[in-house]
C-alpha cells in the first residue's frame, strides 16, 4: 500500500486542501484512498466526542466510513500536553500505528495529514518527520511562496527533517502572479539543484481563501437583516467604508467580491456599497438602518447583516476569518481539483508513492 | 400622455372616510370643491359619505373610472391596486405612506404595487405622497389644507411638507400654480414624466420643482434640454453636502449620486439651480411675472443712497453689469428730478421723491437702449407715500417689456405697498440681494434658451485596437490598468509620449539608450495609484549609471512603502519639457454615468481642487466651456505675454476621452495624469494613465 504525508512549515499553507484536492484526483482514477490526520490540533465537538476540525471535513468530502478516532487517534488535549510534560507515558506510538493500520485495510493509498508546522508534535515524539518515520511513508511539503524568504523556510524544514530520504518532494503554493516567473527561473532550479524535486507551482486564487457570508454571520455573531438567500455568496476581501461617500464608491467598486464593514448610520456608505453591488453589507455598532436602505438591498440581492461590535473589532475578526477559511462549499473542492490538475504533476506523485504498478 | 390623470371624469377615493381630521376625508372634501368630475367614495364599511352614495369596491362602480386616490394603509394597497387593475383604472394617486421610506416592509409593499402598476399599464403617482393638484380642470386630489390659485407656474417636490410650505406660503402671497404635483417615493411615475408634460400643458410658463435626486439622470438631461429651451426649469436639489446627502440616501434608499455631477447635468441641460427654497420660489416669481432681459444691462432705481450702493455692489458681483446712460436719458432725468438727485447709475430719486418722480424716472430709463432691466428700490421716509408709489409700480411694470423687479424695503410701513403688489401678482423682493438674484437668473434663462445642443461629432478611431485592450485586461483577471495601457489613448487618436517597457535592470538599460537621455522612469503595478508617494518616479535620468541607481533605489522603496504590491516593471519615457501639465478625468456618477472632469495639474492640484465637470458626451463648445470655467484658466490661456497653451489640442483630447468612456461601459474610472499641454499649435502628450474595469 502506498502512501504519503503532507507537511508544511506554517499553519494556514494548503495542508488540508492538498490532501482533499489529491484524495479526489486519486478517487477519480480509481485508487482506493484512505486519509488521515494523526494528530488533532483544531478541536470540536462532532455528536458529543472530541474531533479534529478538518480531519472532520475531509472524511465527510471523500466520502470515508472510517471512525474518526481512526483518522485522528491523537488529539492534542490539556491533558496530553500536560502529561507529556510530566513524561507520563501514553503509548502513543501503539495508538497511531493501530489507527494507521485499520485505516489502511482495503486501500490503495492512504494521504495522511500533518498537525500545523512540520516540527508540531515534537514534544511527544510525533513531530511530521518522526511520525513518517514511524509508520514508514514519505513527506510531501507544502509552502506558501510569498517572497524569497520562502526558499529559507524551506531549507530550514529540511534540516527538521534532517533524513532527507524521506523528503519525496515539494509544492509551491499561492504564489502571485507578478512572482510565478521568478519561482519557475530561479527558485525551482534552485531546489532541484539542492535534491528537493518540486511536484507543483500553484498560483494563488482568491476564491479559496474567500469565505461564505453564512460564515461571516456565524464568526461575528451577527444579525442577519436582509439577503437569507445568499448566505452562501462567497465574500474574497473586506473592505472598510469610513470615507465620504464620493471616495467609497470608486473604492468599493474595484473590488466588488468584498464586504463591506460601516456603521448602521453611514446610510450613504451604504447606499454607494449596494450601487457598487459588493457581496455583503456588515453594520457595525447594533445601529439598524433604515427601511429603505434594506429595501434597496434587498431589491439589489445583497445581504445585510448587523453586529453588535464597533468597526475595530469587527475589522479584527474579519481579518482572521478571510484567508483563514475552511473548505465547505462544493465550488471551492472543484477549484482546487483544478489547480492540482493543472499545476502539480499528478503521474509523478503517483509514481513517487508507488502506486500504479 | 397623462391627461386624465389631471382631468378625469370620474374619480374613486379609496379608503373614504365619514370621519373629518382623517386624511380618506380631507381628500374627498378637496374633490368635491372642485368641478367638473364626478367623485365617489369607495370604502365598504359606510353607504354614503356627504351624501355621495358610497361603493364597498371599485368593480361595483358602474361608470368607468378614470383615476382612483388610495388612502388605505399601506398593507391593503397592493389588493386595491390589483381591483383598480381589474376595474381597467388606468391612474392612481397613492397617498398613502409606509412604504420605503419607512421599514423593509414597506420596500416590499412598494415593489409589489409597483409590480401590480405595471402588471396592468396602471401610470401611478407616489406612494407616500400628498396629492396632486390642477387649477385649470379645479381638480384637487389631495390632503393638503387649501387649494392653490391659479397661476403659471407648475410645481413638483418629493417632499410632502415642502409642497404643503409653499402652499400656505403662496396663499399669503397670492402666488397662483397650474399644476402642483407631490412626488412621494416615486415609484412610477418621476420627474422625467411630469417634465414632458409641463412642457406641453399650455396654463404652465415655469416650471419649480424640490428634488432629492433624479430617477433616471440621462434621460433626465434629455427631457431637461428640450423642456428647458420652451418654458424655464428650476429646480432646488437638496443633499449637497456630506451629511444631507447621507439623509437623501437613508431616506429614499437611493445613492443621491455627487453634487459635481448635480451642478454640471443641470448646466448642460439649461436647468436653473435655486440654492434653497426660498430662491426656487424667487426666481419661479420672476419667471411667472416677467418678461426676459436682452441682455444683462441693469439699471437701478432707488430714493436712498445706501440701498443704491448695495444693489450695484450685489450686481457687479454676481455678473450683472451697471450700465451707462444715453446722453439723452441723462438729459430728460434732469429736467424732473431734483437738483442734489442722482442721475448715473444708480438713479437717485431722493427720499422725498413721490410717485410722479418715479413714474417719471421709470419711463425715461425704459426707454433707455443700454437698459435690459431695472431694479427699483423704495425706502420708507416720514414723506414716502408707499402705497402710492406701489400703483404708480404697478401701472408700468404691467405694460411693461423689460423686467422690473421691486424691493420695497422695511417692514411695517411698506406693508400697504406690499399687498399691493402681491394683489396684482408682482412679487415684492424682501432685500434688493434677492431682487438682483432674480433678475440674474431670468438674463440666464435669456442666454440658455437661444443655446443650441449639437451632438458631438463622432471621431474616427480604432475602437478594435481598443476593445481588444480591455478584453484581455478582463480576460486575465486585471481591474486596474495603467502605464501598460497607453495603448488605448492611442487607439483613440491621443498622443502619448515615447515609452517602452522593461521587466528588469538590464532591459531597462537598454530600452533608456534606445529612447535616447534624458529619461523618465516610472513604476508599472496595478496596485499604486500614487506613484510619486512611494518613488516609483525616478525624472531626467541621463545616462545609464542615473538609470541604475534610479532602478535599485525605486524597487526597494516600492518594497518597503507597498510590500504587497505585484510589480510588473518599469516604463521608460522620453523626458517631456516646456508644457504645462492639466489631468482630464472620468468616474461613473450613480445618476448621471460618466462624469468628466478636466483640472489644472501638478502638485497643488489635490490642496487647489480647482476643476470643472461635464457630464459625458460633450461637444467642442461644451469642452471649451469646460477648460475655461477653471479658475487657473489664465495660467493655461497664458499670463503677462506667455504664449497660450494649445487650448485645442485639450478640446480634441477631451473629445476623444469623452467618446471613448461612452463606447466603453467597462470603463467606471479613467484619468490621464498628467497631460502635458506644450504651447499653442505644438499639441499634448499623455504622460501616465489610470484607468479601472469594472467586472460583472
Amino acid at each position: 500500500m502506498a502512501s504519503m504525508l503532507v507537511s508544511s512549515s506554517e499553519q494556514y499553507s494548503g495542508k488540508s486542501s492538498l490532501c482533499l484536492g489529491l484524495g479526489v484526483l486519486l478517487k477519480e482514477r480509481g485508487y482506493k484512498v484512505g486519509y488521515m490526520k494523526p494528530i488533532g490540533n483544531l478541536l470540536i465537538d462532532v455528536n458529543g466526542s472530541l474531533a479534529d476540525e478538518d480531519a472532520q471535513g475531509i472524511r465527510k468530502l471523500l466520502g470515508l466510513q472510517d471512525d474518526m478516532s481512526s483518522i485522528t487517534p491523537i488529539l492534542l488535549t490539556e491533558n496530553l500536553t500536560d502529561d507529556a510534560l510530566m513524561g507520563v507515558e501514553k503509548g502513543l506510538d501503539s495508538r497511531l500505528k493501530e489507527a494507521y493500520e485499520k485505516v489502511s485495510k482495503g486501500r490503495d493509498v492512504v494521504l495522511l495529514e500533518g498537525a500545523g508546522g512540520i516540527g508540531g508534535g515534537a514534544m511527544y515524539n510525533l513531530s511530521d518527520p518522526e511520525v513518517a518515520t514511524k509508520l514508514d511513508t514519505k513527506i510531501l511539503l507544502i509552502t506558501r511562496y510569498d517572497s524569497a524568504q520562502a526558499v529559507d523556510r524551506i531549507l530550514c524544514d529540511l534540516r527538521i527533517i534532517q533524513n532527507t530520504e524521506i523528503l519525496a518532494g515539494m509544492i509551491l503554493n499561492e504564489v502571485s502572479p507578478d512572482k510565478l516567473e521568478q519561482v519557475s527561473h530561479l527558485v525551482v532550479p534552485f531546489l532541484e539543484k539542492k535534491g528537493i524535486k518540486v511536484f507543483g507551482v500553484i498560483p494563488e486564487d482568491h476564491m479559496l481563501r474567500s469565505v461564505s457570508v453564512a460564515e461571516i454571520v456565524e464568526d461575528l455573531n451577527a444579525e442577519v437583516l436582509v439577503g437569507a438567500s445568499h448566505m452562501e455568496d462567497l465574500v474574497e476581501h473586506y473592505l472598510v467604508g469610513a470615507m465620504e461617500v464620493g471616495s467609497a464608491i470608486k473604492y468599493f467598486r474595484r473590488m466588488p467580491n468584498a464586504a463591506v464593514i460601516t456603521g448602521g448610520d453611514r446610510s450613504d456608505i451604504q447606499m454607494a456599497a449596494i450601487e457598487a453591488k459588493v457581496k455583503c453589507l456588515v453594520l457595525t455598532g447594533n445601529l439598524r438602518p433604515s427601511g429603505a436602505v434594506l429595501g434597496s438591498a434587498e431589491e439589489a440581492n445583497i445581504p445585510v447583516i448587523l453586529v453588535r461590535g464597533d468597526t475595530m473589532s469587527t475589522i479584527e475578526k474579519m481579518e482572521n476569518l478571510i484567508g483563514h477559511a475552511r473548505i465547505k462549499q462544493e465550488v471551492k473542492i472543484k477549484r482546487i481539483v483544478e489547480l492540482i490538475k493543472e499545476y502539480v504533476d499528478v503521474d509523478g506523485l503517483i509514481t513517487e508513492m508507488g502506486l500504479g504498478k | 400622455m397623462l391627461d386624465k390623470l389631471f382631468d378625469p371624469d370620474v374619480i374613486a377615493v379609496i379608503g373614504a372616510s365619514r370621519t373629518e381630521g382623517k386624511v380618506g376625508h380631507a381628500v374627498l372634501k378637496n374633490l368635491l370643491q372642485g368641478a367638473g368630475h364626478k367623485v365617489i367614495p369607495i370604502n365598504p364599511n359606510v353607504t354614503e359619505i356627504l351624501g355621495l352614495k358610497c361603493y364597498a369596491d371599485v368593480l361595483d362602480v358602474p361608470e368607468k373610472i378614470d383615476l382612483a386616490v388610495i388612502v388605505v394603509p399601506a398593507a391593503a394597497v397592493p389588493s386595491a391596486m390589483e381591483k383598480c387593475g381589474q376595474a381597467h383604472i388606468s391612474y392612481v394617486v397613492v397617498i398613502s405612506a409606509g412604504f420605503k421610506e419607512a421599514s423593509l416592509e414597506g420596500a416590499r409593499l412598494e415593489r409589489e404595487i409597483t409590480a401590480i402598476a405595471g402588471k396592468y399599464g396602471i401610470r401611478m403617482v407616489g406612494p407616500n405622497c400628498l396629492g396632486i393638484i390642477d387649477t385649470s380642470s379645479s381638480l384637487n386630489a389631495s390632503f393638503a389644507a387649501s387649494m392653490a390659485f391659479p397661476g403659471n407656474i407648475a410645481m413638483m417636490s418629493q417632499s410632502g411638507a415642502i409642497c404643503t410650505v409653499t402652499l400656505d406660503w403662496a396663499d399669503r402671497t397670492g402666488v397662483g400654480f397650474s399644476k402642483f404635483i407631490s412626488l412621494g417615493n416615486k415609484a412610477d411615475l418621476a420627474e422625467n414624466d411630469f417634465l414632458e408634460l409641463f412642457r406641453k400643458d399650455d396654463s404652465t410658463a415655469v416650471i419649480a420643482a424640490y428634488l432629492e435626486g433624479v430617477k433616471d439622470g440621462p434621460r433626465f438631461m434629455d427631457v431637461a434640454r428640450n423642456v428647458t429651451r420652451e418654458k424655464p426649469v428650476i429646480i432646488v436639489k437638496s443633499g449637497r453636502t456630506a451629511v444631507g446627502s447621507r439623509a437623501v440616501s437613508s431616506h429614499t434608499g437611493t445613492l443621491a449620486g455627487s453634487d459635481a455631477a448635480y451642478t454640471a447635468a443641470f448646466r448642460q441641460s439649461g436647468v436653473i439651480r435655486a440654492d434653497s427654497l426660498e430662491e426656487m420660489l424667487d426666481y419661479s416669481r420672476a419667471f411667472s411675472t416677467y418678461p426676459l432681459p436682452r441682455g444683462k444691462k441693469v439699471a437701478i432705481l432707488t430714493n436712498a443712497g445706501g440701498l443704491g450702493i448695495l444693489t450695484a455692489d450685489a450686481c457687479h458681483s454676481i455678473g450683472l453689469s451697471i450700465t451707462s446712460f444715453e446722453e439723452e436719458t441723462i438729459t430728460k432725468l434732469r429736467q424732473k428730478l431734483p437738483e442734489a438727485a442722482g442721475l448715473y447709475n444708480p438713479v437717485d430719486v431722493l427720499g422725498d421723491a413721490g410717485p410722479q418722480l418715479y413714474e417719471h424716472a421709470l419711463e425715461v430709463l425704459l426707454a433707455d437702449p443700454n437698459v435690459d432691466g431695472i431694479i427699483v428700490l423704495v425706502s420708507p421716509q416720514a414723506m414716502t407715500d408707499v402705497p402710492a408709489i406701489a400703483k404708480s409700480l404697478i401701472k408700468i411694470i404691467k405694460t411693461s417689456d423689460k423686467p422690473i423687479l421691486c424691493n420695497l424695503a422695511g417692514g411695517t410701513r411698506i406693508a400697504a405697498g406690499e399687498e399691493l403688489l402681491n394683489k396684482h401678482s408682482i412679487p415684492n423682493y424682501p432685500s434688493s440681494e434677492r431682487a438682483v438674484a432674480s433678475l440674474k437668473a431670468l438674463c440666464d434663462y435669456s442666454s440658455i434658451k437661444v443655446k443650441e445642443h449639437t451632438a458631438p461629432v463622432t471621431i474616427p478611431v480604432n475602437r478594435e485596437a481598443a476593445q481588444k485592450i480591455i478584453d484581455d485586461a478582463i480576460a486575465s483577471g486585471r481591474r486596474t490598468l495603467g502605464l501598460e495601457s497607453m495603448g488605448l489613448l492611442k487607439a483613440y487618436g491621443i498622443p502619448v509620449v515615447r515609452s517602452r517597457m522593461a521587466g528588469n535592470l538590464p532591459e531597462a538599460i537598454a530600452v533608456c539608450e534606445e529612447i535616447g537621455y534624458p529619461v523618465v522612469m516610472k513604476i508599472i503595478s496595478p496596485d499604486i495609484s500614487h506613484k510619486t508617494d512611494v518613488g516609483g518616479i525616478k525624472l531626467n535620468l541621463r545616462n545609464a549609471e542615473d538609470v541604475e541607481r534610479a532602478y535599485l533605489t525605486m524597487m526597494s522603496d516600492v518594497k518597503h512603502y507597498m510590500p504587497n504590491a505585484h510589480i510588473t516593471g518599469v516604463q521608460v519615457q522620453q523626458m517631456v519639457t516646456g508644457g504645462k501639465e492639466v489631468i482630464i478625468g472620468m468616474d461613473r456618477d450613480p445618476q448621471f454615468g460618466p462624469l468628466l472632469m478636466f483640472g489644472l495639474g501638478g502638485v497643488y492640484v489635490e490642496f487647489l481642487k480647482d476643476v470643472s465637470f461635464a457630464v459625458a458626451p460633450i461637444n467642442d463648445k461644451e469642452a471649451q466651456h469646460m477648460i475655461a470655467s477653471i479658475k487657473t484658466y489664465p495660467l493655461i490661456a497664458g499670463v503677462r505675454g506667455e504664449t497660450p497653451s494649445d487650448i485645442k489640442a485639450m478640446i480634441d483630447t477631451l473629445l476623444k476621452v469623452s467618446q471613448l468612456v461612452m463606447d466603453f461601459p467597462f470603463l467606471t474610472e479613467f484619468e490621464i495624469n498628467p497631460l502635458m499641454v506644450m504651447p499653442e499649435g505644438k499639441g499634448c502628450l499623455a504622460m501616465d494613465v489610470r484607468m479601472t474595469l469594472r467586472k460583472e
